[in-house]
């Protein structure tokens, strides 16, 4: 049979794995996307080659630094200290995994698509380069939170006293507290990404709207980022609810399916308010003057796109609290 | 790989708590201190019209940062908050590109730092809305759209401070451990020294202007 530290060590090895493993897909496609738009930038004015090619480096080390927070946490998770560690620990480092890794998807995404609009913009509107640096870096950032969310429950998983916490069904907490934030950021993150992306475009072609446009996106994103701040709540919630000891599968499947539903809840949601949000700003930096309007309608139909959210939050919150 | 985890730290005793101090940290953040005295000083001693090599460095980056605040808030506001918004970037990029120096380390390596700066930009942000808008204003703020999103709203406010602090800090730790495990790997032979200027300088100053346009941008949203 296998001891306790062979579980622990096992599972730090396989959460580094996924963590650097699913962190590293989002970024690669960000990237990937943001130069494959400077190219086509380029290839309707070489001469910018310069700007451009700047513009796209510092893109892309933004959408760089979800997949640098995987790194940091498989690392951390490989160099782990694995003796005298309670199993419950081993479904944490898992979890811790998940966390960091799910997570990280959405924002390497997120932050790659505004950097590949950036670099059409600066070609069509060299004057404005600056204001549509600027509007890139602070979406590209916000884009990053569902990621930092991922990488604040990993650290608490990983460095957090779990002793406290019976074995059963604080497996289930653990590991469903990773995959309700890992899962919820994936659709938040990408949506934030659209909706930047379009109002980089924006300041592009109306650089005189850009401070009209930069407060509307913050809007925007920040309503777009709620499921994400609901699936961080449901795993801070799954870790620090404090439960009794039981060896039913009952008692552990309803927190690992709290986990689970408002980790996939929170995906449509953060998606659609993200278009949401990219149509208006894309109408907002052509006509500022109706931005009260515009604004109005895009809260209005975002909360409604957030319903589901809702649900899957009432549910999650049902699970673990009443049932 | 020991240095990863290797934190020298003194722990007093105080009424029954224990106050913990980062060693290392406390003196990166003098050296960075001092480093910026220093420059600051060289920056203004003598100002003539046509500037000197200090000089024109400190221009630059004065004006640099003048435009993109005076963009961001009114030109009256922009006075007033210019030299927080200055002095933060200066700060945080000095930290970020210290550890390119032997021996030295990045004391926003360390989860206290950035978390530090980011409460200070939380607390100034919100003391500026209060003061901008009165109480009344500030509070009813919460309650936009609708008067049910109070708490989402302020768990967004509290998000503000755990994201713009721990980016910050993933980025540099994860810079740091990458040139740790690049160098082990290779027995330090010619790729950190290409890591260390990819992930100390270039890194390093997106991530404080980020950090820097961040702050701004709060303050804007409260004063607005």
């Amino acid at each position: 049979m296998f001891e306790t530290i062979d579980y622990v060590q096992a599972s730090l090895f396989f959460g580094a794995g996924v963590s650097m493993g699913f962190g590293a897909v989002g970024a690669g496609l960000g990237e990937g996307y943001a130069a494959g738009m400077a190219n086509e930038a380029l290839s309707s004015r070489p001469e910018k080659s310069g700007e451009v090619i700047k513009n796209m480096l510092v893109g892309q080390a933004i959408a760089e630094s979800a997949a640098i927070f995987a790194l940091v946490i498989a690392m951390l998770l490989l160099f782990s200290d694995t003796s005298g560690q309670p199993l419950l620990k081993a479904w944490a480092f898992l979890g811790a995994g998940l966390a960091m890794g799910l997570s990280a998807i959405g924002s390497g995404v997120g932050a790659g698509l505004p950097a590949g609009n950036a670099c059409i913009g600066i070609v069509r509107q060299p004057a404005s380069s600056n204001k549509i640096l600027t509007t890139m870096l602070i979406g590209s950032a916000v884009c990053q939170t569902p990621a930092i969310f991922g990488m604040v429950i990993a650290f608490l998983l990983l460095f957090l006293d779990l002793s406290a916490i019976p074995l059963h069904p604080g497996w289930a907490a653990v590991l469903g507290a990773g995959l309700s934030t890992g899962l919820s950021a994936i659709g938040p993150a990408t949506g934030e990404g659209f909706a930047t992306m379009e109002a980089v475009s924006g300041v592009a072609r109306h650089h005189e709207t850009n401070s009209a446009t930069n407060r509307m996106m913050l809007v925007g994103l920040g309503v777009t980022e709620s499921t994400a701040v609901y699936g961080f709540l449901i795993s801070l919630m799954l870790l620090f609810y404090g439960f009794e000891e039981s060896h039913t599968l009952t008692a552990s499947m309803r927190l690992l399916g709290a986990g689970v539903c408002m980790g996939f809840g929170g995906i449509g949601p953060g998606l659609g308010e993200g278009l949401t949000a990219a149509s208006a700003l894309r109408w907002i930096a052509r006509k500022p003057e109706d931005t009260g309007t515009l604004s109005k309608t895009m809260l209005v139909g975002m909360a409604v796109a957030e319903s589901t959210g809702i649900y899957a939050l009432i549910i999650a919150l049902l699970l673990i609290v009443v049932i | 790989m020991d240095e990863l985890t290797n934190i020298s730290q003194i722990t007093y005793q105080l009424f029954g708590y224990d106050l913990v101090f980062n060693v290392e940290t406390i003196m990166m953040t003098l050296i960075v201190m001092g480093l910026l005295l220093v420059f600051s000083f060289f920056a203004t001693r003598k100002i003539y019209i046509i500037p000197h090599s200090v000089q024109v460095v400190a221009e630059l980056l004065v004006n640099l940062f003048w435009d993109l605040t005076k963009d961001t808030l009114d030109e009256e506001m922009a006075k007033k908050y210019f030299p927080l918004i200055f002095s933060v970037f200066l700060f945080v990029v000095c930290s970020n590109w210290l550890g390119i120096i032997p021996k030295l380390g990045e004391p926003t390596k360390d989860l206290n730092t950035p978390l530090g700066l980011g409460l200070l930009g939380f607390v100034i942000a919100h003391y500026s809305g209060i003061k901008a808008k009165g109480i009344g204003g500030y509070l009813k703020e919460y309650c936009e759209p609708i008067f049910f999103m109070v708490p989402l709203n302020i768990i967004g406010e509290l998000a503000k401070v755990v994201s713009i602090s721990f980016r910050l800090y993933g980025n540099i730790m994860g810079g740091a451990i990458i040139i740790l495990v690049v160098s082990n790997l290779v027995y330090s032979f010619v790729l950190p020294p290409v890591l260390v200027m990819f992930f100390g300088l270039f890194v390093g100053s997106i991530q404080a202007f980020v950090f820097t346009m961040l702050t701004l941008v709060y303050i804007s949203l409260q004063v607005k």
